[in-house]
């Protein structure tokens, strides 16, 4: 890259420290530069960063509610990354989120009266089915056919909304529910139990947690995490070590799509109670974003996740109590993106000034 | 939802509620605190439509009660888990009336109220009622009568075309209405719909427009756009085009047939009050020519004087109440008969129409 004789360089060796102070950076930058904007809107920036940072953290109220929006979030990155590190770029997590809604719907809309224990258990595991299954397509395009997965992945995803869509607008529409296009509402054991009394959060949190141990071991400790890795760091090593490529592609798919359809089922029998259109409300891509903050490892992945959380609730606070207009909300989740990447960045690049006429 | 709610839930909500309606207004008046009223919306409220329409209504109750009231104004809350939390956030914050603006808030805007007996909800759409929690609608049915008759008058290829949002009955009898004031000018007309299901996404509505056009429909019903995304098309290609809410008649200077506008101020005000003088009662609340809500505006000089006479009778006989819209004879689509000569079709049917007179073309999504 060569801006103006300017050009990155990579660091030999990034520096512990500065990858620490980054973030911190970047975060005093965002709010610096939206002080500004909230002073020229004639609003209280004090009183926006109060609802926006701090209170999603001290209030449990809404902190149970970052843990409720971080659940998805935190199963589908963990799944996608797994890929990434492979170099197997699913992002499709969409379509397979709304492909594990609609499998585990499947058993209370077929079986409105349905009862039991094992019910919520029953609709999990088929989310998963329905995700893996959405993910299998993208996967043989790739190994028998050499298609980007990249594309088919996103293209399923439009599938899967229209899927939604018909289901809901036709055979799966509440007969009572005066043409809206939704299910009927679940019964209670098609519900997942909440696990924080008083709260909104569900045991799919804790599945989640479970799932990003697993997902720690399976790439930080197993033989085929390593695999993975090579296979996406150096190809021709993994080549030439014999590790199937092919099978990184199916790994990585089924995983990913395994993780979003876990999320899919947890939403919809978790804080939603019914399929709607609505459940397709960008989880699945807001994931992606997850997993490269969180730098691709499952415990980065984990803060990445409660602070994308944290956003999404202290913008809503913010709206509410502070006044501030969505798109005000938007560009300070935007700015502080930008600002993270920026710094992160320079954690790794050098800027080297190039001597005047020498060309890069 | 209602199946849940036993009878001793429901004693000691009421009693709350009835103690919470006498005593809470007067504490908030003693503090001097302005009363919090939140409006949820799940659209932007830009410049017209279903959402700028409401929070127009609420410029009213501003502007008469000043200081007394604190608005918040929340847009593009999508209807789910994120507008159940947004909801109670308005009331841990305070607010004390709250207006969800979509059939979609349904569930998440009665369990706050059930939580939250000194709440008065209003929400838009729905068809639950309880003592703090009021259904309302704008009988849009009555305003598209009259588009309806005009619509006839002005077209030359005796199509009439509708973009419409969700098969829901509020849009379904706005677009059988519209066919029958049609009719009563020129019998033979007919009307396609296509169902966009969405509330906002300009692109997919100009998109079934310009469908509707092709098939030869030269006058358009925007039914349930929150943009003039139809409105503009229509200009563009020279059909005429109306729509409900507010107008748009600035985005089809020379093709706008018309507006079926909603003023919800008077309902607001005469809810804002009752909230503070202790005596709100959920109700459904069905609202249309004779309360002022429904508002037929900006008729286009195109339309035949004659007809024009007879729509402004018609508005008149609505609003009085000496002529009803949903009158028997009325023919359903599928050959069946809705109503027999004379028979009047009552609110419940209205609210809960899943059925196409006979003149509309297309089937109804089932």
């Amino acid at each position: 890259m060569n801006l103006a004789g300017y050009r990155l360089a990579r660091r030999d060796k990034a520096s512990r420290k500065l990858a620490v102070v980054a973030p911190v950076v970047a975060l005093l930058l965002s709010i610096a530069l939206n002080f500004a904007l909230y002073m020229a809107m004639g609003k209280n920036p004090v009183a926006v960063f109060q609802a926006m940072l701090i209170e999603p953290v001290i209030s449990w109220p809404a902190f149970s509610e970052v843990l409720l929006k971080m659940t998805p979030l935190l199963l589908i990155a963990q799944g996608l990354a797994a890929g990434f590190r492979a170099k197997v770029i699913n992002i499709g997590a969409e379509g397979q989120f709304i492909l594990g809604a609609i499998f585990a719907s499947a058993v209370p809309v077929w079986f409105p009266q349905i009862s039991g224990l094992w019910v919520w258990p029953l609709m999990i595991v088929l989310g998963g089915i329905g995700g893996m299954l959405w993910a299998v397509v993208p996967a043989i395009w790739r190994v028998r056919l050499n298609a980007s997965e990249i594309l088919v992945t996103l293209m399923m995803s439009l599938i899967a909304a229209q899927l939604l869509n018909f289901l809901l607008v036709g055979p799966w529409k509440d007969p009572m529910g005066f043409n809206f296009p939704q299910s009927v509402i679940f019964p209670l054991d098609a519900t997942l139990p909440l696990i924080l009394p008083g709260t909104r959060v569900n045991v799919a949190l804790a599945i989640a947690l479970i799932w990003s141990v697993a997902c720690w071991v399976y790439l930080q400790r197993s033989f085929q995490g390593y695999q993975l890795m090579v296979g996406g760091l150096a190809p021709q090593a993994a080549g030439y070590a014999g590790y199937s490529q092919s099978r990184a592609v199916w790994m990585s798919l089924l995983i990913g799509g395994l993780a979003a359809g876990l999320a899919g089922a947890s939403e919809v029998a978790g804080p939603v109670g019914q399929l709607q259109r609505s459940i397709a409300s960008g989880y699945g891509y807001s994931a992606i974003i997850v997993a490269y903050l969180g730098g691709l490892h499952p415990v980065g992945i984990v803060f990445s996740s409660l602070l994308i959380a944290i956003l999404y609730i202290g913008g809503d606070n913010a709206m509410v109590s502070a006044g501030l207009p969505v798109a005000a909300v938007r560009v300070f989740q935007g700015s502080l993106l930008v600002c993270y990447l920026a710094a992160i960045t320079l954690v790794r690049y050098r800027v080297i000034r190039e001597p005047k006429g020498i060309r890069a | 939802m209602t199946s849940t709610l036993n009878r001793r839930g429901f004693l000691q909500t009421t009693a709350a509620a009835a103690l919470g309606a006498g005593l809470m207004p007067a504490l908030a008046r003693a503090q001097g605190e302005p009363l919090g009223i939140a409006l949820v919306v799940p659209s932007p409220f830009g410049d017209v439509g279903w959402s700028h329409a409401l929070a127009m209504g609420l410029d009213q109750v501003v502007a008469e009660y000043g200081d007394r009231v604190k608005i918040t104004k929340l847009e593009n809350i999508p209807e789910g888990p994120d507008a159940d939390r947004i909801m109670n956030k308005v009331v841990a914050d305070g607010n004390k009336m709250l207006i969800a603006g979509s059939f979609g808030y349904q569930n998440g805007a009665m369990q706050v109220a059930r939580r939250n007996p000194d709440l008065s909800v209003l929400h838009a759409s729905g068809f639950m009622v309880a003592p703090n929690f009021t259904p309302f609608a704008a009988r849009n049915y009555q305003g598209t009568y009259l588009m309806g008759m005009a619509a006839a008058a002005v077209s030359k290829t005796g199509k009439l075309g509708s973009v419409s949002a969700f098969a829901i009955p509020e849009l379904v009898s706005s677009i059988n209405a519209f066919t029958l004031g049609a009719q009563a000018i020129n019998p033979d007309i007919q009307v396609a719909v296509v169902w966009v299901n969405t509330w906002f996404d300009p692109a997919k509505e100009q998109e079934a427009a310009r469908a509707l056009l092709a098939q030869g429909c030269d006058v358009i019903y925007s039914n349930g756009q929150d943009t003039p995304s139809v409105v503009s098309i229509c200009e563009e290609t020279g059909a005429y085009v109306f729509n409900l809410n507010s107008s748009m008649l600035k985005y089809a200077p020379t093709k706008y047939l018309g507006c079926v506008a909603t003023d919800w101020a008077p309902f607001f005000l005469q809810s804002v009050k009752a909230h503070l003088e202790g005596d709100f009662e959920g109700h459904t609340a069905y609202l249309g020519l004779a309360e002022g809500v429904i508002q037929p505006m900006d008729w286009n000089a195109d339309i035949p004087s004659e007809v024009m006479t007879r729509i402004t009778e018609t508005q008149a006989q609505l609003t009085d109440g000496s002529m009803h819209v949903f009158t028997g004879p009325i023919a359903r689509q599928d050959g069946g008969e809705a109503a027999a000569e004379g028979v009047i079709l009552g609110d419940e049917d209205i609210v809960s129409m899943d059925w196409h007179v006979a003149g509309v073309t297309t089937p109804l999504p089932s």
